[in-house]
């Protein structure tokens, strides 16, 4: 197989994200080993990590393995989220339920609009029952705007 | 010890707890059952509900849901093959051999008097040893505090299974998220981009809403389609036969010991002390040729085991302020957002919380007894709905879930970012147990390492010369030591087995 595995991959994000910490945590005041200042902590946490990392990409690189993501649900359940921040935001939370759970059923093909719909009106009545009037959160049902 | 016991109960038995803790061992159930989610996702999603309870009240409905959970996940693998929680995966072993030679209703009943026997086992274990324990706690300086969660990291890196680098990756990730917000000692602010959302620290539940429930959702939608069920459970056949009850009973006590006594130590958990019962009774039994036939004992110690290890996990969670385990920590968390911080105190300070936790544990057995018992018809049903009309109503509960946590759509985003991570961290066998782990021992972790080593002036020697802190801390890096060398000797030996021509790999 000629594609990248996705086992580097994840160990070259994990690396990143450990020499980004670290570059960030040399800005803080470092301290000594007695009185440690508020980066002490994260410099040596983010260099274990990044040469962990690295050790790990290594160790990828050497023995590459075929593993598989199923893109179709991991961008759907993905999507759903970010379509519920974006609704609750501006909208509030019934159509962000429609929403979500509308983008949700996208993983799967056939799913079918109306076992959709139907789900989206049990969960929001449900979700209404449960936190508006059980617990009595205060959140927005409808609004326009955020 | 009687007074305590009698005003647990006083604390249990009011309406409103005995209507959470059923509703936690109900939701427990009932989650366990799904195959895919776990109790941590459970948890997580039910954190935020708990703000708008009473403390006592919200940990005896999500420790329902916790050892609720070890009780449902074997119905999956008897009935499926498919483990519901990781901790019943031995089970799939014997119990869906037995379930195929129409010995199904046998195998749920004795996994449900096994469970009992297990959960009973280790209450009596947390009810003994705990005050006990919280005794000795009290004269723990902050360098045994440090070595000691230090150990618990360790454990759940080297004992935990898999690759110790990506354990220890996740483990060191974990502590580094523990750094973000701000710093209790300067007040300077950690990592947080300049988010006002930020300088409390990410929030636990969208981190373990992300890992767990988002990641276990996406992962889990690829084999929704293949579970048939084609055994039919009536109460009539789950009557065992007096020879099997026989068979199981050895195989109960000891699967109660080897799970009361992991379940306590940090980093084993449930999955390792159902696992090696069932190791236990393979090595003890007479004629080993009837396991992973649908041999009883193969159900009854395993099953026996992880719910006795679910209730003394409660042992360092509570009376140290230490958890074993992801969903140990998600516990503590959970007490901490109410303001109160487990440790040796807790047992004098809460008794209501400490006696009426324990109390309810007894009360939630039982729930558990008649929800699997009689009610098992139920649960075969909710495992025959389609998966694919859940799994929606999941995500929309894990959003209003993280969002009513701080009427913020911010940490939805953070769900986003997690959810992502966590699927591919999973996809290529990094566990997300330690990260949480990390996560929610990283801040104490700090806070009292640069307390002792204040106290020592800055000298790393005199931390280690302390008898105490000194032998944790050795305990730790000799375990550390032991995986790593471990790990190299199977590197080795997977290279020779594998023969690999030079250049190819």
């Amino acid at each position: 197989m000629n594609i990248v595995s996705l086992r580097l991959v994840v160990a070259a994000i994990l690396a990143v994200i450990g020499a980004g910490a670290f570059a960030i945590a040399l800005g803080y005041e470092f301290g000594s080993a007695r009185r440690m200042g508020p980066g002490y902590f994260p410099v040596v946490l983010s260099a274990i990590l990044t040469l962990l990392a690295i050790s790990e990409m290594v160790s990828a690189a050497m023995k590459p393995e075929a593993m598989s993501i199923d893109w179709r649900p991991f961008f759907a359940i993905l999507a759903a989220v970010v379509g519920f921040a974006v609704t609750m935001h501006l909208f509030g939370m019934i159509p962000a339920f429609f929403v979500v759970i509308g983008v949700a059923t996208l993983s799967e093909r056939r799913f079918g609009l109306l076992p959709a719909v139907i789900l989206a009106i049990v969960t929001s009545a449900g979700a209404y029952l449960l936190f508006s009037r059980f617990l009595g959160m205060t959140m927005p049902l409808f609004q326009f705007g955020p | 010890m009687l007074e305590n016991i009698i005003l647990g109960f006083a604390t249990a038995l009011t309406l409103e707890n005995l209507a959470y803790c059923f509703a936690g061992v109900f939701l427990g159930t009932f989650i366990g059952v799904l195959p895919g989610l776990g109790s941590l996702a459970a948890i997580s999603m039910l954190l935020p509900l708990s703000f708008y309870l009473e403390p006592t009240t919200a940990l005896i409905m999500l420790a329902g849901i916790y050892y609720g959970g070890e009780y449902g996940g074997s119905i999956a693998s008897i009935l499926l093959n498919l483990p519901g929680t990781p901790s019943a995966a031995v089970t799939c072993l014997d119990g869906n051999p037995m379930a195929k030679q129409g010995r199904a209703g046998v195998a749920l009943f004795i996994t449900a008097i096994a469970s009992f026997v297990g959960g009973s086992f280790g209450v009596i274990a947390l009810m003994g040893f705990g005050p006990a324990i919280a005794q000795v706690g009290l004269g723990f300086g902050p360098g045994d505090y440090f070595a000691l969660m230090l150990l618990g990291l360790v454990a759940a890196v080297t004992v935990g299974g898999g690759s110790v680098v990506k354990s220890m990756i996740m483990v060191v990730l974990g502590l580094l998220l523990g750094t973000v917000g701000t710093d209790v000692t300067s007040g300077e602010f950690r990592y947080t981009f300049g988010y006002l959302e930020l300088r409390d620290g990410v929030s636990l539940v969208a981190i373990a809403m992300g890992l767990f429930g988002i990641a276990e959702v996406i992962s889990s939608i690829r084999d929704a389609g293949k579970r048939k069920i084609t055994e039919k459970v009536t109460m009539r056949g789950m009557i065992p036969t007096r020879d099997d009850m026989r068979k199981a009973l050895g195989p109960m006590a000891r699967g109660s010991s080897i799970g009361g006594f992991l379940g306590a130590l940090p980093g084993a958990g449930t999955v390792i002390a159902a696992f090696l019962a069932y190791a236990t009774e393979v090595r003890v039994a007479k004629d080993k040729s009837i396991f992973g036939k649908g041999a009883i004992q193969g159900v009854a110690a395993p099953e026996s085991a992880n719910n006795a290890a679910a209730q003394t996990a409660f042992i360092p969670t509570l009376t140290i302020g230490i958890p074993g385990s992801a969903t140990m920590s998600i516990m503590l968390g959970a007490l901490m957002i109410h303001g109160i911080t487990p440790g040796p105190l807790l047992v004098s300070d809460h008794p209501t919380i400490f006696w009426g936790l324990i109390a309810s544990f007894w009360i939630g057995n039982f729930f558990l007894l008649i929800l699997n018992i009689p009610l098992i018809g139920l649960w075969v049903r909710v495992l025959q709905f389609p998966y694919k009309y859940i799994y929606p109503v999941v995500i929309a509960l894990i959003c209003i879930g993280v969002f009513s946590m701080r009427n913020s759509v911010f940490d939805v985003w953070l769900v986003v970012i997690f959810g992502a991570l966590g699927y591919l961290l999973q996809r290529v066998g990094y566990s997300a147990a330690p990260l949480i782990l990390g996560f929610v021992l990283g801040p104490m972790l700090e806070e009292n390492l640069r307390r002792a080593m204040l106290l020592a002036r800055g000298d790393p020697m005199r931390l280690i010369g302390d008898p105490l802190t000194g032998s944790i801390l050795a305990l730790s890096a000799l375990m550390l030591i032991w995986a790593m060398l471990g790990g190299v000797r199977q590197l080795i030996r997977a290279r020779r087995a594998a023969r690999v021509p030079p250049g190819e790999a």
